[in-house]
C-alpha cells in the first residue's frame, strides 16, 4: 500500500514538477528544455498584462472571499433564529448556489446582466445631468459577485454547522451574567466560530483564484490569471506563465507553512 | 436583518439569472445570433440533438468519479490509519498543495506529457512507434482523476480519521479476518465520506468544460462543452439556455439520488457537500 | 479625454499660458498639453523631418500604455509588437481566436476589450449591420495607400463608400499533409476526407468553425462551398458525422499537433501551410482541385474599443510597408499591398504555397456573408462537434 501511495503522490506532483522545471527553461517554448535560465521570471514580472492579471485575480479573490465571509457568517447567525419555513427556503437556495455548475452560473449571469445593462444604461443616460453618464458594464463587480455567490453559500454552510455544535449553555450563562448580546457574541460565539469563518474564507479565496469558467463569461474586458493562462495556451505558452505559476505556488506553500508555525506557537498557551 | 445581504445576493445573482435563462429558453435565436423574444418549446424539442454530449457526460462523470474513488481510497486509508503520526500532517498538506497551482497549468502540463513530444516520444525510443495518447477518452479520464483526486481524498480521510480504532481491534479480537474487518467495519463506517466525495466530484464533472477542452481536443465533448459552444460559436442563446436549465435539473436529480443511496447504505442523514 | 492635435491647432496666447500652467500643476499630461496647445503637430513635423518619429500620428494623441488585439494563431511576428512598444510605449496584448464566430460572439456580448481585431472578408458586412465596428478615420492611417491594394481582395472592407476595414493579407484554405506519414499523393478534398477515415485515421484535424469544415465537406460532393441548400447540407453532415470518430481533433490551432507529430493531416490556411513547410519540409500544402476557400483578412476597430488612439496607431504602424514586409515573412501569407510585394524577396513571390497556379485558384470561392449567420450551418457545425 505504501508503494501505491507513493505512486499516487508522484502522479500528483509530476505535472507540478514539470511546470516548475520549465519555468527555468532558457528557450522560448514551454515544450523543449534547452538550458537553465531565470530570465523568464524577469520577463513575467515585466509583462504588464500578466502582472495585471495576477493583481486582478488577487483583488477579486480577496474581495469576494471577504464579502462571502461577512455575508455568509451573518446569514448563518440569522438562520439560527428564523422559522423553519424561511430556513428551508434559504437552505434550498444555498444548496442551489453550490450545486448549479459553474458553467451555468457564468452563462446565466452573463445573460441576465447583459439584459439588465441594455435597460439600465439608456435610463441612466436619460436622467444624467451631463453627457457623461456612468455606464454599467461587465468587469470586477460581476466577477466578484458571481464568485462570491458560491463562496457565500459555502461559508454559510460551514459556519452554520459550527454554530449547530456550539455549546448553548455558555451562551445562556453569559446572558444570565447580564452580558449584552453583543458582548456575548464577541466573547463567546465569535471565538468559537472563528476557525469555521477562516476555513470558509480560505476556501472561497482558493476557489475564486483558480476559477476559469465563471470569469470567462462575466469578466467583460478584465483579465484574471486563469483567463490569461487559457489565452496563453491558445497562443503558445512561454515559460513566463510557468514562472508566475511557480511564484504563486511558492507563495502559497510559504503561507501554509507560516500558518502552521503560528498555530504551533499558540498551542502551548492554550 | 442578518439575512439581508445574503438574501439580496442570492436573489440578484442566482434567482434572477435563473429566471433570465428560463425566459430565454422559450425564445428564438435572432437572425445574426443571440436572442429574440418568442414563446416556443422548440429549443427543448431540439434537446436530442445534443444526446451524445449528454450521454458522454452521464457515462464519463460516474466513471471518472469511480476511478477517482479507487485511487483516492487507499491514499486516504493510509493517511488516516497507517501513516506515522508525525508524517500525517505533512502528507495531508501534500494532498492540498496542488490546489494552489492553477488547474489550468497542471492540465497543460498533461497536454505536454501525453502529447507527441512526451510519453509517445519515449515509447518510440524503445520501439513503439506512433502511439497516440492525447485527445482520447483515456486522456480525459486521466485529467479528471488528476484534477479531482484531492477532493475525493479529503472527505474520505475525515471519515476514516473519526473512526473509533477500538472497533477494529474488537473485530480482530473476535476472529474476523483483516478483509472482513475492512468490509464490515472500516468501509461501512467510511461510507459517508465516500458518498460525499463521490457526489462532489460527480456534480463538478457534470459541468466540466476545461479538461475535455484541453485533453480531448474538441473530440470528447461534455455537455459543458456543448453549452459553451452554443454561446461562443453558434450564438444560439435560447438553445444554450434550454440546455443549461436541463443540466441544472440533471444535477439536482443526481444529488437527490446520491442522498437516497447514501441514506440507504450508511444510514447517514444526508450527504454533506462540504 | 485626449484631443486630436487637429482640434487644438489655433490657440490664443492666453489659452496657451493657461494650458502651460495646468501642465505645471500636473492636471494634464505632457501628451495632452502638446495636443491642446498645437505644439504636438509642430513637434511631430519636426520629429518626422529629422527622422525621430516613425509616423506622425503618434506624436499628438495620448496612446495610453496598453491595448489588446484579437487575431489568429501564429499570425504575427512577435517582434512587431515589441518594436511597436519601443516606439510608442504601448504594450500590446495578443488574444488568439479560432473562428470569426467566436470573435463575433465576444463583440456581441459587449466589452471585448480589443482596440484592434482581424476579421475575415465575409464577416465585415455583418459587423457593420450590427453596428459593432467603427468606420475608419482614414486621416489617422497615413501609411495606408488604397491605390496600392489589389482590388481582387480588398473590396469587402468598404461598404457604401465607407471604409470599415483595411486588408492585412489574403490566402487560401487547403490542407497540410505530413508526407512521411501519409505517402500517397493527394490533390482533392475527396481524398482528404477518404484518407481521414483510412490511413489518416485518428491523425486528421479539421477547423473549429462552420465555413471551411462544412464547405470542404460540401466539396466532397462537388457542391458550392457556400451552399445553404438543405439537401446539400444534409449530405455534408452525413459525411462529417461519419468522419468524426476518425478525427484527431476539431481545432483551428493545428500547428502544435502537426509539429509534435500527433497529427498527420489538417485543414490549413496558406500562412500556416507556409510556416509548417518552411520548418518541416516533409509537410506539404495541398489545394483541393474541386475548389474551396479564398479569403482576405482585414484589420478593423470595434466601436467599443477601450483605446482607439492606440488601435489606430498600431494599425497605421502595421500599414507601414517596412513593418508589413517583416510580418509577411513571419506569417507567410501573401500581401495585398503592391508596396510590400516590391520589398519581398524573390523566393517568397515564387512560392507556390502562397501563389498557387491559376487552375487551382480559379475554382476557389470567397466565403459568403450569409454562411456566418445562417442558423442551419451553425447548428450543423455544433451537432458535428458534440457528436
Amino acid at each position: 500500500m505504501r508503494t501505491f501511495v507513493i505512486a499516487v503522490f508522484a502522479f500528483l506532483y509530476l505535472p507540478i514538477a514539470l511546470v516548475v522545471l520549465f519555468s527555468f527553461n532558457a528557450g522560448r517554448h514551454a515544450s523543449e528544455f534547452t538550458g537553465f535560465s531565470v530570465q523568464w521570471y524577469g520577463t513575467a514580472l515585466a509583462n504588464p498584462f500578466l502582472v495585471e492579471a495576477l493583481k486582478n485575480s488577487l483583488f477579486i479573490a480577496t474581495t469576494s472571499a471577504l464579502l462571502a465571509a461577512l455575508c455568509g457568517t451573518a446569514a448563518a447567525l440569522g438562520l439560527a433564529r428564523v422559522g423553519i419555513r424561511t430556513r428551508a427556503v434559504f437552505d434550498a437556495l444555498l444548496g442551489a448556489a453550490i450545486v448549479v455548475p459553474g458553467v451555468v452560473i457564468g452563462i446565466s449571469t452573463l445573460v441576465a446582466l447583459v439584459q439588465l445593462f441594455t435597460v439600465v444604461n439608456p435610463f441612466l443616460a436619460s436622467i444624467w445631468p451631463d453627457d457623461q453618464p456612468p455606464r454599467l458594464a461587465l468587469g470586477y463587480g460581476s466577477i466578484i459577485a458571481a464568485h462570491g455567490l458560491f463562496s457565500m453559500a459555502l461559508v454559510t454552510m460551514i459556519v452554520g454547522t459550527r454554530l449547530g455544535s456550539l455549546d448553548r449553555n455558555l451562551v445562556e450563562a453569559s446572558s444570565d451574567l447580564y452580558a449584552t448580546p453583543l458582548t456575548t457574541f464577541r466573547s463567546i460565539v465569535l471565538p468559537q466560530i472563528m476557525p469555521a469563518i477562516v476555513a470558509g474564507f480560505l476556501l472561497a479565496f482558493t476557489f475564486s483564484f483558480d476559477d476559469f469558467i465563471i470569469a470567462f463569461f462575466v469578466a467583460g474586458a478584465q483579465t484574471t490569471l486563469p483567463i490569461y493562462v487559457f489565452a496563453s495556451i491558445r497562443r503558445g505558452v512561454t515559460p513566463e506563465i510557468n514562472a508566475i505559476a511557480t511564484i504563486v505556488l511558492v507563495a502559497s506553500v510559504l503561507l501554509v507553512v507560516l500558518a502552521q508555525w503560528q498555530l504551533r506557537q499558540r498551542k502551548p498557551s492554550n | 436583518m442578518l439575512l439581508g445581504p445574503a438574501t439580496a445576493w442570492l436573489v440578484v445573482f442566482l434567482v434572477l439569472p435563473f429566471i433570465a435563462i428560463a425566459v430565454f429558453s422559450v425564445g428564438e435565436r435572432a437572425p445574426e445570433g443571440g436572442y429574440q423574444a418568442a414563446f416556443t418549446f422548440a429549443q427543448y424539442a431540439n434537446l436530442p440533438a445534443r444526446a451524445t454530449a449528454f450521454w458522454n457526460t452521464m457515462v464519463l462523470a460516474p466513471i471518472g468519479a469511480l476511478a477517482c474513488l479507487l485511487v483516492a481510497y487507499p491514499v486516504a486509508y493510509y493517511l488516516a490509519l497507517r501513516a506515522p503520526q508525525r508524517w500525517r500532517l505533512i502528507l495531508l498538506a501534500l494532498v492540498v498543495i496542488p490546489f494552489w497551482t492553477s488547474l489550468l497549468m497542471r492540465t497543460y502540463a498533461w497536454m505536454y506529457v501525453l502529447g507527441g513530444r512526451g510519453i509517445p516520444a519515449l515509447l518510440a525510443y524503445i520501439g513503439f512507434e506512433d502511439v497516440r495518447l492525447i485527445n482520447t477518452p483515456g486522456a480525459v479520464l486521466l485529467g479528471i482523476v488528476y484534477g479531482y483526486l484531492p477532493l475525493m481524498i479529503l472527505p474520505i480521510y475525515v471519515s476514516l480519521e473519526r473512526l473509533d480504532r477500538r472497533l477494529l481491534e474488537a473485530s480482530a479480537d473476535l476472529g474476523a479476518t483483516p478483509l472482513s474487518t475492512f468490509l464490515s467495519v472500516t468501509l461501512k463506517l467510511s461510507l459517508p465520506g465516500v458518498m460525499t466525495g463521490f457526489s462532489l466530484v460527480m456534480i463538478l464533472l457534470l459541468g466540466e468544460y476545461l479538461i475535455p477542452t484541453l485533453l480531448g481536443g474538441g473530440k470528447v465533448f461534455f455537455i459543458g462543452n456543448a453549452l459553451v459552444d452554443l454561446f461562443l460559436q453558434s450564438r444560439n442563446w435560447p438553445f444554450g439556455s434550454a440546455i443549461a436549465i436541463t443540466l441544472v435539473l440533471v444535477s439536482v436529480v443526481v444529488l437527490i439520488a446520491a442522498n437516497r443511496i447514501s441514506t440507504r447504505v450508511s444510514g447517514a442523514r444526508r450527504v454533506d457537500l462540504i | 479625454m485626449s484631443k486630436s492635435y487637429r482640434d487644438g491647432l489655433p490657440i490664443s496666447p492666453e489659452n496657451f499660458v493657461d494650458q502651460l500652467m495646468r501642465l505645471k500643476r500636473g492636471s494634464i499630461g505632457r501628451r495632452d498639453f502638446l495636443g491642446l496647445t498645437g505644439l504636438g503637430i509642430a513637434t511631430a513635423v519636426m520629429a518626422r523631418e529629422i527622422g525621430i518619429m516613425p509616423t506622425p500620428a503618434f506624436a499628438a494623441e495620448s496612446l495610453g500604455d496598453r491595448m489588446s488585439i484579437a487575431t489568429w494563431p501564429n499570425y504575427h511576428d512577435p517582434a512587431t509588437f515589441e518594436n511597436f512598444k519601443k516606439d510608442t510605449g504601448v504594450a500590446v496584448e495578443v488574444n488568439v481566436f479560432g473562428s470569426n464566430e467566436e470573435m463575433l460572439a465576444k463583440l456581441q456580448a459587449g466589452a471585448s476589450g480589443w482596440s484592434l481585431f482581424v476579421p475575415t472578408n465575409y464577416t465585415i458586412s455583418t459587423y457593420k449591420k450590427l453596428g459593432i465596428i467603427e468606420p475608419l478615420e482614414m486621416a489617422k492611417l497615413p501609411n495606408f495607400d488604397g491605390s496600392q491594394e489589389d482590388p481582387r481582395f480588398t473590396g469587402e472592407g468598404t461598404i457604401e463608400g465607407v471604409t470599415y476595414a483595411v486588408p492585412k493579407n489574403w490566402g487560401t484554405t487547403g490542407f497540410a499533409v505530413n508526407t512521411k506519414k501519409l505517402t500517397k499523393p493527394m490533390t482533392s478534398w475527396k481524398e482528404f476526407w477518404d484518407t481521414a477515415m483510412a490511413e489518416g485515421d485518428s491523425r486528421t484535424m479539421v477547423h473549429d468553425y462552420q465555413l471551411t469544415t462544412i464547405g470542404n465537406a460540401l466539396k466532397y460532393y462537388g457542391y458550392s462551398f457556400n451552399s445553404l441548400k438543405q439537401d446539400e447540407l444534409a449530405k455534408a453532415e452525413e459525411l462529417l458525422l461519419k468522419v468524426k470518430p476518425h478525427l484527431f481533433a476539431v481545432s483551428s490551432d493545428y500547428q502544435p499537433g502537426m509539429r509534435a507529430g500527433d497529427a498527420w493531416m489538417t485543414m490549413c490556411w496558406t500562412n500556416d501551410g507556409a510556416q509548417l513547410h518552411r520548418d518541416i519540409p516533409e509537410i506539404a500544402y495541398v489545394l483541393g482541385k474541386e475548389g474551396g476557400e479564398i479569403w482576405t483578412d482585414f484589420y478593423a476597430i470595434p466601436k467599443d474599443a477601450p483605446n482607439k488612439p492606440a488601435g489606430y496607431a498600431l494599425l497605421n504602424y502595421l500599414m507601414n510597408p517596412q513593418v508589413a514586409v517583416k510580418e509577411h515573412l513571419a506569417n507567410g501569407a501573401p500581401s495585398t499591398d503592391a508596396r510590400v510585394n516590391k520589398l519581398l524577396p524573390k523566393e517568397v513571390l515564387d512560392n507556390p504555397i502562397l501563389y498557387p497556379a491559376a487552375d487551382l485558384l480559379t475554382p476557389l470561392e470567397f466565403g459568403a456573408a450569409a454562411t456566418l449567420t445562417d442558423p442551419g450551418r451553425a447548428e450543423l457545425m455544433a451537432r458535428f462537434k458534440s457528436a
